[in-house]
């Protein structure tokens, strides 16, 4: 095992230096390529560089932009270090410790991350996908044959047996997952970008929209969009000269459960205990490396796939003990002005789902204080991504 | 557009449709910690070993948890149904799904008993439903 406190030689060497996107919309009517194109030119904008500066470039492993077609597209061709991670929502916040190594090692100066989707007109990621069509499913370590062919077939199903059975084992009730979605939800109708920005919401609203799988409803959801973000990750030492404050990565760690299963995201219905995250395991190394505790994270993009996913990262992330999620979701924590702010964009549920990415740049935003819904003094970011089969999380520092 | 059906051939998940064909519900175990092992791997991460084989399963469990889908991602799964997860009452190492049209009334740590739907493509799913049915 790592000594992860003095072993990790990443803790604020790495900085993000610009961050980019496009617009968040149900139908983009362009392509994939286009929209990564465009977060990335505005990314390299906003941290003051040209394409020709770009040598590196990181990407989710389920982006049909390849990192090689994007630099072709931007023109960058300086490339000399590209590198996939995943599995989806994963993505993020492992691309900032993939960005970090390259740059540590030497092996790029300036590296591009980024994720872009049309996750609404074109390939939703609910729907099953390319497997529908599929003569037989499964097998060649998916293991998808013991799921799909009996119609589990969505994350949100999986995360549905999760819920209910934390629920269950924890008394945990609709209403504390709805505070996560109103928590989400008032954090957006600040945010002109957000897509839910002039759409309020009750609890009542939330306990009336319609059952999806039960006892996830519609609001447990999140909003499946077309979009793209990037981000610009360089040194901490050559930040300084840029012309934007510098957010710090303070520290990158993945995490695995200790009931880890193969295959992908169906089989941890099979995990002795499949309410406990592998963020979990990658909370206890992230505080390590970043030398401070959920205690004093001021802001936290918690990666909100579904309200559930939110509940379970508080216990993971130590902002809470086991089963008490809910209540404290239910106490108010996670609003503006409550001791713990989430996605603070309106997050996945009511900004825009870019896998995770967009909660990437929020955290960016909030540090250098020029976020929409600002969150006074913040100086420490928790941004986690995941949450299946594995976790994956950064804190950010201001710089 | 029919079911999705399960591909059979695979290396290391083979046997289970293979002794589903014949009625007759197996999981995958280890010969040496005696673990359960699912989904199934022919290396036992429990205890490192390789001696690990399908065992047969009483085929009773109780329920871990259910959802009930309403809105229908699949035109062959029509909704509303019922995914159920299954812990087997042999090892709580090992739990499987079953599906169950409507919305029927479960509670957790209710006694299930399996069942063996033969699609018509020719390949056999163990099923579960309530032990009381």
């Amino acid at each position: 095992m790592i000594d992860d406190e003095t072993a990790f030689a990443g803790r604020d060497k790495c900085a993000v230096v610009g961050i980019g996107q496009t617009e968040f919309s149900r139908n983009s009517g362009r392509s994939v390529l286009s929209l990564a194109t465009e977060a990335s030119l505005k990314a390299l904008a906003d941290a003051g560089l040209g394409v020709e500066d770009i040598d590196g470039i990181v990407r989710c492993e389920q982006d049909t932009v390849t990192p090689y077609t994007l630099a072709a597209s931007l023109g960058a061709t300086n490339l000399t270090y590209w590198a996939d991670t995943g599995p989806g929502g994963v993505a993020p916040c492992m691309m900032m410790g993939l960005a970090m190594g390259a740059v540590l090692s030497g092996q790029a100066k300036t590296v591009l991350a980024f994720r872009s989707l049309n996750g609404r007109s074109e390939s939703r990621l609910g729907s099953g996908g390319q497997r529908m069509n599929a003569e037989a499913v499964g097998g060649f370590g998916t293991y998808d044959e013991f799921y799909l062919p009996y119609g589990l077939i969505s994350a949100g199903q999986t995360f549905a047996l999760m819920a209910r059975r934390h629920m269950i084992e924890y008394g945990t009730k609709a209403e504390h997952l709805g505070a996560v979605a109103m928590a989400c939800r008032a954090a957006a109708n600040q945010t002109p970008h957000a897509q839910m920005r002039d759409r309020p919401m009750t609890m009542d609203d939330y306990l009336a929209s319609r059952m999806i799988s039960s006892p996830l409803r519609l609001f447990d959801y999140c909003l499946e969009s077309d979009g793209a973000c990037a981000v610009v990750i360089t040194s901490a030492e050559r930040a300084r000269d840029l012309p934007r404050l510098p957010v710090l990565i303070r520290a990158v760690a993945g995490g695995a459960p200790p009931d880890l299963r193969p295959g992908m995201m169906f089989p941890v219905v099979s995990r002795a205990d499949m309410t406990d995250l592998g963020g979990r395991r990658a909370a206890e190394r992230l505080w390590r490396r970043a030398g401070v505790g959920p205690s004093e994270i001021d802001v936290a993009q918690l990666y909100d796939c579904f309200t559930i996913s939110v509940i379970l990262q508080l216990e993971a992330f130590g902002f809470c003990g086991r089963g008490e999620g809910g209540p404290f979701a239910a106490s108010g924590a996670l609003g503006r002005d409550g001791a713990l702010p989430i996605n603070t964009g309106g997050g996945h549920m009511s900004e825009g789902y870019v896998h995770g990415m967009n909660h990437i740049v929020q955290a960016v935003r909030q540090l250098r204080g020029e976020a929409d819904m600002q969150i006074p003094d913040a100086e420490l970011c928790l941004c986690t991504g995941g949450p299946l089969p594995v976790g994956s999380s950064v804190v950010f520092r201001k710089g | 557009m029919g079911r999705m059906i399960p591909n059979t051939q695979d290396h290391d998940t083979a046997g289970f449709f293979a002794a589903a064909a014949e009625g007759r519900l197996v999981y995958r175990a280890c010969g040496d910690c005696g673990r359960g092992l699912h989904p199934p791997t022919a290396h036992c991460p429990f205890c490192g070993g390789w001696n690990t084989g399908w065992r047969d399963a009483k085929g009773t469990g109780t329920l871990h948890s259910w959802t009930t889908v309403h809105q229908s991602v699949h035109p062959a799964y029509t909704a509303p149904y019922t995914l159920v997860l299954v812990a087997l009452d042999d090892t709580p190492d090992v739990r499987l799904m079953g599906r169950i049209d409507g919305e029927p009334e479960l509670e957790a740590g209710m006694k299930m008993r399996v069942w063996f739907e033969a699609l018509e493509t020719g390949e056999t799913l163990p099923q579960w439903r309530p032990a009381d049915d």
